[in-house]
């Protein structure tokens, strides 16, 4: 459902895509880890054309698009059929936790009022947050927060669901709520992709792990191979330096 | 000070306050549409047309209201007379009214502040927003009228308030083309009765009673803004 070829990228001299290709399956649940600045959340925002690379083809359902020739009405059509859920949350600041919801599905979709309010209370349901329907973003917590943006992103019924990093700019204790949802949200069998650090939930939730490192996928393949089985010495070195930084941080606790 | 001459300066000078009032709001309207063009520009690298911006916010914010309200006043009739000559019609803009005119310069002349303003309170808006609106679909305008322009506003506010008041003050100015607003009027009624002192205290309390005003509203306006955010 949804093909990648060589996507290129680059920021002025540094190159930061150099030629990804990545397939992913209707209901997949694809987890991107890899070492801070290897082009892992460029990846997604270029999937939503939030950021624009200079290369590459990308076949999504049934829109197809040439990266170097895109235009205006494709790159709705790709933003229409996917959603994001950002590090930082952003929520619309100048509307309550419900207008968050509807906004989309009344100036996107062209919903009725009604409908959109009932699709988005029963989403909010979903993410317990009914009872804060009418606050605005800045009374919530951030993982309150995160949970309203997921509705948000659910509420415009994407193929696909683009997580980058939701859980980094949470406190811990809040990134458990998040993480419950993500695991529900993943069970309704939408295609997701996910950047995260937390390896264990990567592990569990995922069908598919890509490492990436430098710009390029290094590895990819289901999360037994890649955490039990990985033949590549650049994963297994993250792997290891990433759980024994963790052990030392648990011994500090 | 005679309090008699006050009181029958008050109820010579009250009937103008209105269109005094009226003015000012034109003219605050129009710098905000043509500051927001303006800025829009800049924002968008538009080509040729981003350097006559800068050039002429140059040329407003440096030269002295006056000094650009004679300008107008001098060429505003010719350079419309050379437009309807070019579109063969039939006008004689020398019968511009000079309240047209003082609309025209003194717009122009605050429109070069607001754009700032305005420029500021749009580059407040997290990139973050408009993202969110982006991923989810909305179209350039849609994004702009439904996310960022709110936001915008709330920082926008307290500046607009206060250019509203300078346009206000401004507009006395128009005098030296005739145009009768509190100052121009106080002075008339001065001249007429000479009791000089209480024509321009009436003057002053009445500008003073519009500030007060407006600084009530656009404070209320501001918590309510706030409230929702």
């Amino acid at each position: 459902m949804l093909n990648i070829e060589n996507l290129k990228l680059s920021f002025g001299e540094k190159e930061v895509l150099k030629g990804v290709n990545l397939s992913v399956d209707k209901g997949d649940v694809v987890t991107f880890i890899g070492p801070s600045g290897t082009g892992k959340t460029t990846i997604l925002k270029c999937i939503n054309y939030l950021v624009e690379p200079h290369e590459g083809r990308m076949q999504m359902g049934s829109i197809s698009v040439d990266f170097k020739k895109i235009n205006k009405k494709e790159t709705l059509k790709l933003r229409r059929n996917t959603a994001m859920v950002f590090q930082q949350f952003n929520l619309f600041k100048n509307k309550t936790v419900v207008e968050n919801v509807m906004d989309a599905q009344i100036a996107v979709q062209k919903k009725s009022k009604k409908e959109a309010y009932n699709k988005s209370m029963e989403l909010l349901d979903k993410v317990g947050l009914s009872d804060k329907e009418k606050d605005y973003p800045s009374k919530l917590s951030g993982g309150q927060q995160q949970r309203v943006s997921i509705a948000r992103a659910l509420a415009v019924e994407p193929d696909i669901i683009l997580f980058d990093e939701p859980t980094s700019s949470l406190d811990p204790e809040l990134v458990d709520e998040v993480l419950k949802v993500i695991e529900s949200v993943a069970k309704t069998g939408v295609t997701i992709l996910l950047v995260t650090h937390e390896m264990d939930f990567a592990r569990k939730i995922s069908n598919k792990v890509v490492f990436m490192e430098k710009g390029k996928v290094i590895e990819e393949g289901p999360p037994d191979q890649i955490f039990e089985n990985s033949e590549n010495e650049r994963t297994k070195q993250f792997l290891k330096k990433f759980y024994s930084e963790n052990k030392e941080v648990l011994e500090v606790r | 000070m005679n309090l008699e001459i006050l009181w029958q300066d008050f109820l010579g000078i009250l009937p103008i306050v209105p269109q005094t009032v009226a003015l000012a709001v034109i003219i605050f309207l129009l710098s905000i549409l043509i500051g927001t063009i303006m800025a829009l520009i800049q924002e968008y690298n538009v080509p040729i047309l981003k350097q006559m911006v800068i050039l002429f916010k140059l040329f407003l914010r440096g030269t002295p209201l006056i000094v650009f309200i004679f300008i107008m006043y001098y060429s505003l009739p010719s350079v419309v007379n050379f437009f309807t000559g070019l579109l063969n019609m039939n006008y004689n803009a020398h019968n511009i009214p000079p309240a047209i005119i003082l609309i025209v310069a003194v717009s122009l002349t605050v429109s070069s502040f607001q754009a700032e303003t305005i420029r500021g309170s749009f580059l407040s808006v997290s990139y973050g927003q408009m993202e969110a609106a982006r991923s989810l679909g909305y179209t350039p305008f849609q994004a702009f009228t439904r996310i960022i322009t709110p936001q915008a506003l709330v920082e926008a506010l307290p500046e607009f308030g206060s250019a509203f008041l300078v346009v206000m003050k401004a507009i006395s100015l128009g005098f030296m083309i005739t145009v009768v607003d509190i100052f121009a009027q106080s002075r008339l009624i001065a001249s007429s009765n000479s009791y000089y002192i209480e024509a321009f205290v009436v003057a002053a309390l009445m500008y003073w009673g519009i500030a007060v005003l407006v600084v009530t509203l656009t404070n209320k306006f501001e918590s309510r803004l706030l409230s929702k955010s």
